[in-house]
């Protein structure tokens, strides 16, 4: 799933600050499940913006509603008629969202609400963790399905550095080793021997050193 | 061979290696590399050289480590992944390769979390192995990361990694190092080892694998600088296991640094037991000068000699040593040229002098024909005369004629008187037209000889001018003197004449000879002497010229002429000294300027010699030492006993300063040796500035250490003592003085800054009569605070005595009083003739009603005897029963009343009778309140309702001993001091006494015996004392009463040193 947090009230304010109209668009996908942009989320957003605004001596009409979704068309294209309504639409999607309603709506004056952070997991509340960088090209077979490229902070493909004390990353001691945790995950499974090979230097195309990527599978193509 | 680096060479002759690390610095400085390269070369086979450790930015490892190569010390560049993508690296890596790095440490890089970029992107396109990898590719099959081909000059480098021991998975260490040698690790540096059992664990598992068979194995070590360094490590540094052991003995050591070498070296020489350890590598961060040391103990200062470092930069020394050389063929270049110019001006001299000669003769047989062209004019002048006579006789015969009638003389008359005007003008100008024949003949007779001798232009003008000047004043002055031969150039000729100056003096002998004419009247022997001078002048023999004027002077003192002739020569003379003086500098090399005639030659040297030692010593106290160096050598070179400047040489090689003399003349010359050392001794001196008071130790010291130190002081006071316990020394050597003052240090701060005023005053209260009164309070300043107001009055002491043999008191504070404690007067005078009591505070203990219950009168007669037996003041002390001590003390008061006694303490029960008492007799009062400002206020104000003035008033706000309370009394008596100083508040203005002894050697502690863990019982209770007198004195007190002579001593020395 995207993580993705809310920018600073401050940041939001800021942003708003020339708008007299402004639509505050929610989307039910990934954002909703990590609190950050769903039903909820936008209500408090805009009450807190009229509070804001106002507090600030200014005005401001907000209206809210939250997409299915805001990286499918279907749901985006209707904004382009209810956007001649608006000074702007605060979306509360993803970049992927507030992308998909830039490169859509040529008249929606598109703000982004939301920090994406990172393709993570729910590990409890309240808490999300990254899991994987969407690096393209998947090690996690030979890894005991760890990710090092997303969670070691030197991307390392070899084994752990010589920073990696009690399980621990030297960057942070709230940050696991994840080189450690493979260790461990397959020694547990009898397979560290596998750990003796060496990983040859990644080609790193996949992963947006190649330019913006894009996926196209003809047999569903219309 | 790999690469055929010098560490490749040593590893693979099987010896053992040594490694060294250099940090490169945070500038483009490129001095700070070659420095620390210095330091380790010869020390080490190779260095690393870190790419921007800890990700702080640094000078890149590539250049610094080119630089190190031409210091001679061979490089390991290091090369991490954190900066660089493969197209950086590789692009660098061929690089390197081309300037000669020969050995490269792949590294993954730390994190640039660690650094002072944390904001930058780490770029991490690969890691270490993937990095050995790439570069081995590159090395051995030639081709990139890419795999496209390198055609020619594929990197030869000897590739190295980095292992860590003591990082986690510790089983997975080893195989992490397996991966690296089959990467194409040649060689490997482990982290730092302090844990030596766990390094040999990490190199069973690493020699199970075979590993070291592949690899060559470097031990990192690195020498604790200090505990903290330790200690940090220990704690912070991730991966580095920093044992107990090395914490210890690092925190036993005396001195740290050495202890660390010691440390590194064990380590060292302990690893290389291990078997699988190839060498060691030392990382001495920022402490490259420890390595020689750690590898001279370790044994290994014998390193192999270099091989393969082929440095592409010169080296600091190659390039000063090209420079030097340069500098010294040019100046030998010089030299020659000067010398081959000189030989020509000499040549060229020689024959100038030589035409002169000649022309000078030729100018004597001109004179002749001048002699005779003149001898031919009066005779044709005559003849004009005779004419003229015979003219007029003809016209006087025409005229006569003519008035004999004949017109025919009209005609002529005009035609003769034209012929007749013809002649007188052609007979005045004829000599000058003889004269500028005579000289153009003279010159053209020149060109000729000019270009027979081929002389230069300059070169016949100063002749041409030369003779000019010469025929003009040989012929104005009749020629009668024998012209002296033209002064031989010798010396002088030393400089080229300069044109213009020659052209310059040439108008002079004109206008000379003009006047000359005008005025005949002037003696020959002067005009002659002139004219010798001038020519002396024009020759430039200065000397002789001054001579000449000197004597034209001395006959005809006025004469115009011979005075600005001394003058000009005079002048000449200076400047040609000057220009001596200047001279000098460019022909430093060549010797001396050469002797002029009128001082001999030894003389002339050692005038030189005094030259140049002073300049010498001016340039020491320059402290251009390169300068001074060559001008005292010059002087030894002229006179090489010259101890002076042997003296100033040797300082000028130590780059020592010279001291300067009070008068520093020129030619007087630099300190001799012992004058110096005395004089060094003088600078000193401000250091050891009164050394009568820094010499005895400062009075809390010298209590606390043991008595045999203190007693060295001389004016000991003997002091019986009953018991075998050790005898304390009671006097107190006194504190040095505060120097220099709080002005002086303080001086550029503003004093608004520092000083705080107070805008009240204490009132002085004065005790006892005489001269032994005393005065306390007075001050318009917080206590000891004297630089920010007046402190006119010391603090006291006084001693208390009692009125009857004191019932608890510790021995060790009675055994003082032994012999006097039955007799209160012979107390009191013990106090004063032993001790030097300034005050005597008189407890009339006795008197309580709840206790012996002595009468008033009888205590009155106690009272009576001791204030007569002292001279000094007295305090009178009741019990504290207010009723009682009002009939006492009034019964005192009656048979004392002519002396100014202090009485006490005054309650608000007493106030009222005692008051009216000590009014009656301008008695000081205490008024003693329970530890209240308000109600230390309030009693003031219903004394002084009462008549009592402040001034007569001591305040005892009550006290606590240390630990018993004296907190509270300090906090009470510093309100009561800030309220009467900074709020004006006079009526808490009266100084404060302090009755301290009775509760201080009340306390549990000064009774409780001596004991191992307490100390000496007397020690203590005298320090308790001590510390609780001069805590409430820093509170404002300005009297203490107090009973050990020790403790007062202390006190007293203690307020003499602050004040």
């Amino acid at each position: 799933m995207i993580i993705a947090e809310r920018k600073p009230m401050k940041e939001l304010l800021e942003m708003v600050s020339n708008v007299r109209r402004l639509l505050v668009v929610g989307c039910r996908g990934c954002v909703a499940v990590c609190s950050a942009g769903g039903d909820k989320e936008v209500s408090i957003l805009s009450a807190a913006l009229r509070l804001g605004v106002k507090k600030a001596g200014g005005e401001i009409e907000i209206d809210q509603d939250t997409l299915v979704r805001q990286c499918d068309p279907e749901y985006i294209d209707p904004l382009n008629d209810r956007a001649s309504k608006y000074d702007a639409v605060l979306s509360m999607a993803c970049g992927v969202g507030v992308n998909f309603v830039a490169d859509r709506c040529p008249d929606v004056n598109v703000l982004p609400a939301l920090n994406t952070t990172f393709y993570g997991a729910n590990l409890s509340s309240g808490e999300w963790k990254e899991m994987c960088a969407g690096c393209g090209a998947c090690v996690l077979h030979l890894t005991g399905g760890l990710c090092p490229v997303a969670r070691c902070a030197k991307s390392l493909s070899n084994g752990p550095c010589g920073g990696s004390q009690g399980g621990k990353c030297e960057i942070n001691p709230d940050v696991d080793c994840v080189w450690q945790k493979i260790y461990d995950r397959l020694s547990g499974m009898d397979r560290k021997e596998e750990l003796r090979q060496i990983m040859p230097i990644r080609d790193w195309t996949t992963s947006g050193h190649g330019g913006p990527r894009r996926r196209i599978r003809e047999d569903l193509l219309p | 061979m790999r690469a055929g680096s010098n560490l490749e060479n040593v590893l693979r002759s099987g010896a053992f290696a040594v490694t060294g690390e250099l940090g490169p610095p945070k500038s483009g400085d490129m001095e700070v590399v070659r420095k620390k390269a210095r330091i380790l070369k010869g020390h080490v086979d190779a260095v690393n050289i870190t790419d921007c450790q800890t990700a702080i930015v640094r000078m890149s490892s590539l250049t610094a480590g080119l630089i190190a190569l031409s210091e001679g010390v061979e490089p390991i560049m290091q090369m991490t992944c954190r900066d660089r993508n493969r197209i950086g690296m590789q692009a660098d890596i061929l690089g390197a390769s081309a300037l000669g790095i020969k050995n490269l440490l792949c590294l993954t890089g730390d994190h640039q979390k660690f650094g002072n970029h944390p904001q930058a992107k780490g770029v991490f396109d690969m890691d270490s192995i993937q990095l050995l990898q790439m570069v081995k590719g590159m090395r051995d099959d030639k081709r990139f990361q890419c795999g496209e081909e390198i055609k020619t000059g594929e990197p030869r480098l000897f590739l190295g990694c980095a292992a860590n021991p003591f990082a986690d998975p510790f089983e997975f260490r080893p195989v992490r190092l397996a991966k690296k040698a089959d990467a194409g690790a040649d060689f490997v540096q482990t982290q730092i080892i302090y844990n030596i059992e766990k390094f040999e664990k990490f190199m069973e598992m690493v020699r199970d694998l075979g590993v070291h068979e592949r690899c060559f194995i470097l031990a990192g070590v690195t020498p604790p600088k200090s505990l903290g360094m330790a200690r940090y490590m220990k704690k912070f540094v991730p991966g580095l296991d920093v044992t107990d052991d090395v914490i210890q003995r690092l925190q036993d050591a005396k001195d740290q640094k050495e202890e660390g070498i010691d440390i590194c070296v064990d380590i060292i020489r302990r690893v290389r037991e291990i078997p699988g350890v190839a060498g060691i590598h030392v990382m001495a961060i920022e402490w490259e000068e420890a390595v020689p040391e750690i590898v001279k103990r370790a044994g290994l200062s014998e390193r192999p000699a270099m091989q393969g470092g082929e440095p592409v930069l010169a080296s600091a020394s190659s390039i000063k040593e090209a420079v030097e050389k340069a500098r010294k063929d040019g100046r030998i270049e010089l030299e020659g040229e000067l010398e081959k110019v000189k030989a020509e001006a000499h040549a060229s001299r020689d024959l100038l002098a030589k035409e002169k000669q000649k022309v000078a003769s030729e100018i004597s047989g001109l004179k002749k024909q001048i002699e005779e062209a003149r001898s031919m004019v009066s005779r044709k002048e005559a003849e004009i005369g005779r004419l003229t006579k015979e003219l007029q006789k003809a016209k006087e015969t025409v005229v006569e004629a003519g008035r004999r009638g004949s017109p025919v003389g009209e005609t002529t008359q005009p035609a003769l008187q034209v012929r007749s005007e013809g002649v007188t003008s052609g007979a005045s100008c004829a000599l000058s037209h003889r004269e500028q024949q005579v000289l153009s003949s003279l010159n053209k007779g020149l060109v000729a000889l000019k270009e027979v001798l081929g002389l230069s232009d300059a070169q016949f003008e100063a002749v041409r001018r030369f003779l000019e000047a010469e025929f003009m004043l040989q012929f104005s002055t009749s020629v009668r003197q024998t012209m002296e031969a033209p002064p031989e150039g010798g010396h002088l000729a030393e400089e080229i004449e300069p044109a213009a100056e020659v052209s310059a003096v040439v108008p002079a002998p004109e206008a000379e000879t003009v006047e000359v004419e005008e005025k005949p009247q002037r003696p020959k022997e002067v005009v002659n002497l002139v004219a010798q001078g001038s020519v002396a002048l024009h020759s430039k023999d200065y000397g002789k010229a001054v001579k000449a004027f000197k004597k034209a002077l001395e006959i005809a003192p006025d004469d115009k002429k011979a005075q600005e002739g001394l003058e000009e020569a005079r002048n000449a003379l200076a400047k040609e000294k000057e220009a001596a003086d200047k001279a000098v500098k460019p022909k430093e090399v060549q010797g001396l300027p050469p002797c002029p005639d009128e001082i001999d030659s030894e003389e002339w040297k050692r005038k030189w010699v005094i030259r140049f030692t002073a300049m010498g010593n001016v340039a020491l106290m320059k402290g251009d030492y390169e300068a001074a160096k060559k001008e005292f050598q010059k002087a030894l070179e002229l006179d090489p006993a010259c101890e002076k400047a042997r003296a100033g040489l040797h300082r000028s090689e130590n780059g020592q300063d010279i001291f300067v003399p009070d008068v520093m003349a020129e030619g007087a010359v630099p300190a001799p040796a012992e004058e110096d050392k005395e004089v060094e001794e003088k600078t000193q001196g401000p250091a050891v500035e009164k050394p009568d008071r820094e010499k005895p130790a400062p009075a809390l010291e010298a209590e606390e250490a043991p008595a045999e130190e203190v007693s060295r002081s001389e004016s000991k006071v003997e002091i019986s003592a009953p018991s075998g316990e050790g005898v304390i020394e009671l006097d107190v050597a006194p504190l040095p003085k505060d120097e220099p003052p709080l002005e002086e240090r303080a001086r550029g701060i503003p004093e608004e800054i520092y000083k705080e005023p107070c805008s009240g005053v204490i009132q002085s209260v004065t005790i006892g009569d005489g001269d032994k009164a005393i005065t306390v309070g007075g001050e318009s300043a917080l206590p000891f605070y004297a630089f920010e107001g007046e402190i006119p009055n010391l603090p006291r002491t006084a001693f208390e005595v009692l009125d009857s043999a004191p019932g608890e008191w510790p021995e060790c504070l009675l055994r003082h009083y032994a012999d006097v404690i039955n007799d209160s007067a012979a107390w009191a005078r013990k106090c004063v003739n032993e001790f030097g009591a300034q005050a005597i505070c008189l407890s009339l203990d006795s008197t309580d009603p709840n206790g012996a219950n002595v009468s008033s009168a009888d205590a009155a007669q106690v009272a009576r005897k001791v204030i007569e037996a002292v001279d000094v003041p007295i305090i009178l002390w009741g019990c504290g029963n207010a009723e009682k001590d009002t009939e006492t003390l009034r019964e005192v008061t009656s048979l004392v009343e002519n002396r100014n006694i202090c009485i006490g303490p005054l309650t608000d029960a007493n106030y009222r009778t005692l008051g009216a008492t000590a009014m009656a007799f301008q008695y000081p009062v205490v008024a003693a309140t329970p530890i209240d400002v308000n109600l230390a206020k309030q009693l003031n104000i219903l004394l002084e309702n009462l008549g009592v003035h402040l001034d007569h008033i001591l305040m005892d706000p009550s006290i606590g001993a240390v630990g018993y309370g004296l907190e509270y009394t300090y906090s009470v008596m510093e309100r009561i001091r800030l309220a009467a100083l900074t709020q004006q508040d006079e009526k808490l203005s009266p100084p404060i006494i302090c009755n301290l002894g009775r509760e201080v050697w009340k306390a549990k502690e000064t009774r409780l015996p001596t004991d191992a863990e307490l100390g000496d019982q007397e020690k203590r209770g005298v320090l308790m004392e001590a510390i609780t007198a001069s805590t409430l004195l820093l509170a404002g007190g300005e009297l203490a009463v107090m009973r050990h002579p020790k403790a007062i001593n202390l006190t007293n020395v203690l307020v003499e040193g602050m004040l």
